[in-house]
């Protein structure tokens, strides 16, 4: 067990797993912090980023959840799911929060992939590179959907609107949004468990 | 839908369990659902494949880099935290202010907003409102699972937050991460993470963003489980 302060700088920080590194923040330790930072930052802004669309937005968001993160470790629960998927469910649900507190919808547009900030592409990381066939795999899913579908998924996921929201902005009664969710789901679920290879 | 779907205390089964997941319903639509999935092992299945699915999503799109200002910010901010302060520490002897020590701290600043008194059934249904002077809450529990639905609380300035906490007996609180704003009509419906198994006490208190490891403000909001 990595309790000890003194003993946790004798070994190399970005060896340690996740949820090592985890009980090192509870105790303040600021290494174990940054290697988590460098770890899931990227994921982080890219989420958020791609829900505001807005640079400045993106970065107040990522900085709350941070800190956040720092402040109330103890938050952190292992037996629900892995510290990436805790940080992008944090930075998931503050990026809603945000949007909806603008309420107006020029304020909660899916981003423009042409925006003129875009970043270019971030080096990719031994830990990247294991994540990348699963990325591909679920934007491979998720890119195979039929448009009326992949559209309301991405509308409540990443723009933050109930379906509601969704039929009224595109015309549609109410349980044909709901119906389209499921139905992309449904099919989203089946190719990804065809490959058997997504890991959470 | 499918063929196969059903109906269940008034609930299309299927019909609301993706747009559940993708956080899609409306707050009272959430509680409604959550009260028929607690009944009910066919959405619960259902519920259980989408959020794999979910999980995913978040790196389902393009990678960009983390602004190398953004990087210095948050490391200069958790560095100028004294370490005492970020967090509680992990020997319960450090971890936790002796219960009394803390009740004692809240009762000399603390004016209540609202107080529940909650009756915690062997897992059924229950909804317990109160109104108070600032504002009124509920408590709903179904499935051993709560929800907290808040009216009329002011909202907080730039820099502050609500943040949520539960007690487990006279221990002190501990943070459950959850962190939340209210509408301009003062509203807001957030779920209670986890079982409410040996929970004594939800409680909602005042923090600055970002959320604190311990109460720095007395709760307004305590909704007691019996």
């Amino acid at each position: 067990m990595l309790g000890s302060r003194g003993r946790s700088r004798s070994v190399d920080l970005r060896a340690l797993a996740d949820e090592e590194l985890m009980g090192l923040v509870r105790d303040g330790e600021v290494g174990a912090f940054e290697v988590i930072f460098d770890r899931h930052a990227s994921a982080a802004f890219s989420l958020a980023y791609r829900m505001c669309g807005r640079r400045p937005a993106a970065e107040d968001i990522v900085q709350d959840a941070f800190l956040s993160l720092w402040r109330s470790g103890t938050g952190y629960d292992p037996r629900r799911g892995s510290v990436r998927s805790w940080v992008l469910s944090v930075v998931h649900n503050r990026a809603v929060d945000a949007m909806r507190r603008v309420g107006a919808k020029a304020g909660r547009d899916v981003p423009d992939e042409g925006i003129a900030d875009r970043l270019p592409a971030a080096e990719r990381t031994d830990l990247e590179v294991e994540r990348r066939d699963d990325t591909r795999q679920v934007r491979s899913a998720l890119d195979e959907l039929p448009p009326d579908q992949r559209r309301v998924i991405e509308l409540a996921y990443f723009g933050g609107f109930t379906h509601a929201e969704i039929a009224e902005m595109l015309d549609l009664p109410p349980g044909t949004v709901k119906g389209r969710m499921r139905l992309g789901l449904t099919k989203m679920r089946y190719v990804l468990g065809e490959e058997s290879r997504v890991t959470v | 839908m499918t063929g196969e779907d059903r109906i269940a205390n008034g609930h299309r089964c299927g019909e609301d369990a993706a747009a559940y997941v993708l956080g899609a319903l409306a707050p009272d639509e959430v509680q409604a659902f959550r009260a028929h999935l607690a009944e009910c092992a066919a959405c619960q299945k259902e519920v259980a494949e989408f959020e794999q699915i979910i999980g995913a999503l978040p790196e389902s799109g393009p990678r960009y880099q983390v602004p190398k200002d953004l990087r210095r910010r948050v490391m200069s901010e958790v560095r100028a935290t004294p370490k005492a302060q970020a967090a509680p520490r992990r020997t319960p002897a450090r971890s936790w202010r002796p219960a009394l020590a803390w009740g004692g701290a809240f009762a000399a600043i603390a004016i209540i907003a609202v107080v529940l008194v909650v009756a915690l059934g062997s897992g059924g249904s229950s909804t317990t409102t109160i109104q108070a002077s600032t504002g009124s809450a509920e408590l709903r529990i179904a499935g051993g699972r709560g929800d907290l639905i808040v009216h009329r609380l002011p909202q907080l300035p730039p820099g502050r937050i609500y943040e949520m906490w539960v007690q487990r007996g006279t221990a002190a609180p501990t943070p459950t991460g959850t962190l939340f704003a209210v509408t301009s009509g003062g509203t807001a419906a957030v779920g209670v993470p986890g079982s409410l198994s040996g929970i004594s006490a939800v409680m909602v208190t005042q923090e600055p963003a970002g959320g604190t490891p311990a109460p720095t403000t007395a709760p307004v909001i305590v909704a007691r489980l019996t």
